[in-house]
């Protein structure tokens, strides 16, 4: 870490894009380059914990973000834009619980962050949300 | 970290639109509502009170110790102000694990001003007895304002609360929903909260 500290103080930077995609059942965290056609690191809540409701919690996310993070630096990897999405569309357009761990787990990496920005796609209009009528029956 | 702004740094800023009416009460008294939001969560918000348009920004940027979760947290808090929360109840959401949800009554029934009156109502009920049950079942807080139900509580809680308003909106018996909230309160209390929603 303390080699990337070094070349990050020159204005070398080597950017990154990290996509988180937090749902109420998961969340993914996806380094890609810039844009955004190349994956340089992705990992997922599930690959940390066993249990599937455990995908979406903090810990899952913390753990994914820093794994995701620590195979972009081998790549070379030194700041990052990061774009938080939820599943949006007709689904919820709040992001799930992991989102806050991972982005402060890649805020306290070390690596520079540039914009952060929410990409939650929001429908101007939309089809009808599933469930059917009478609503979902448990 | 030792990072200053290298070329392509920019700022990041969330934007959140809120009625005008609800500005006032985002500054607060001699704008200490704003004064707080401000310093609990290292962030600034810029409000045009002309159209109710406010943006978030962070303080001081991230490689300086600003922390880009807390935008999140400010976005939510201001939008719950914006949906009728005082702001004692919306700073809830200054806890870890707690989260905001809008649910759009509209979504779910048409647009008239009568059915949507009328669905306000079901949803408050006699004298708030409806809300009241939802509110303390679910360990939530709910405010219902125009045409929004914004709900903040615990992850799992928000889900419950926010499905027995959706049941409601759409038409239930209110005895139906207060046995779904029971027995959600029963498992919560129980522990046996494995998949609520």
């Amino acid at each position: 870490m303390s080699q990337e500290t070094g070349q990050a103080q020159q204005p070398k930077l080597k950017w990154g894009v990290v996509h988180i995609y937090s749902s109420y059942n998961n969340i993914i965290v996806h380094v890609t380059d810039l844009t955004g056609a190349e994956t340089i690191a992705r990992a997922s809540g599930g690959m940390f914990v066993d249990a599937g409701r455990l995908e979406p919690t903090p810990y899952a996310g913390m753990r994914a973000a820093a794994y995701a993070m620590e195979q972009a630096k081998q790549a070379g990897i030194n700041a990052v834009h990061i774009r938080v999405r939820a599943p949006g569309g007709v689904k919820s357009i709040t992001p799930g619980p992991a989102t806050q761990a991972a982005i402060r787990t890649i805020a306290r990496l070390g690596v520079m962050i540039g914009r952060i920005e929410d990409v939650t796609p929001i429908p101007h209009d939309s089809v009808r949300k599933k469930g059917g009528r009478r609503g979902r029956r448990v | 970290m030792g990072y200053f702004g290298g070329e392509g740094f920019t700022g990041t800023s969330f934007v959140v639109n809120i009625p005008r009416e609800r500005v006032g009460v985002l500054v607060g008294t001699n704008g200490s509502v704003k004064r707080e939001i401000e310093q609990r969560l290292g962030v600034v918000l810029s409000i045009d009170s002309q159209t109710g348009t406010v943006v978030i920004n962070l303080a001081k940027p991230v490689h300086e110790g600003g922390d880009p979760a807390a935008l999140f947290k400010a976005r939510d808090i201001v939008t719950a102000i914006g949906r009728g929360f005082s702001p004692e109840r919306a700073f809830k959401l200054f806890e870890e694990n707690t989260m905001l949800s809008v649910v759009d009554i509209t979504d779910h029934v048409g647009r008239s001003a009568n059915n949507l009156i009328r669905v306000r109502a079901r949803l408050i009920g006699t004298g708030g007895k409806t809300r009241r049950i939802i509110e303390e079942n679910c360990h939530v807080e709910i405010s219902i304002y125009g045409d929004t139900v914004a709900i903040i509580g615990d992850y799992n809680d928000v889900k419950a609360a926010e499905e027995a308003v959706i049941t409601l909106i759409k038409g239930a018996p209110h005895g139906a929903v207060y046995r779904m909230v029971d027995e959600y309160a029963r498992r919560r209390k129980t522990g046996g909260l494995v998949r609520p929603f």
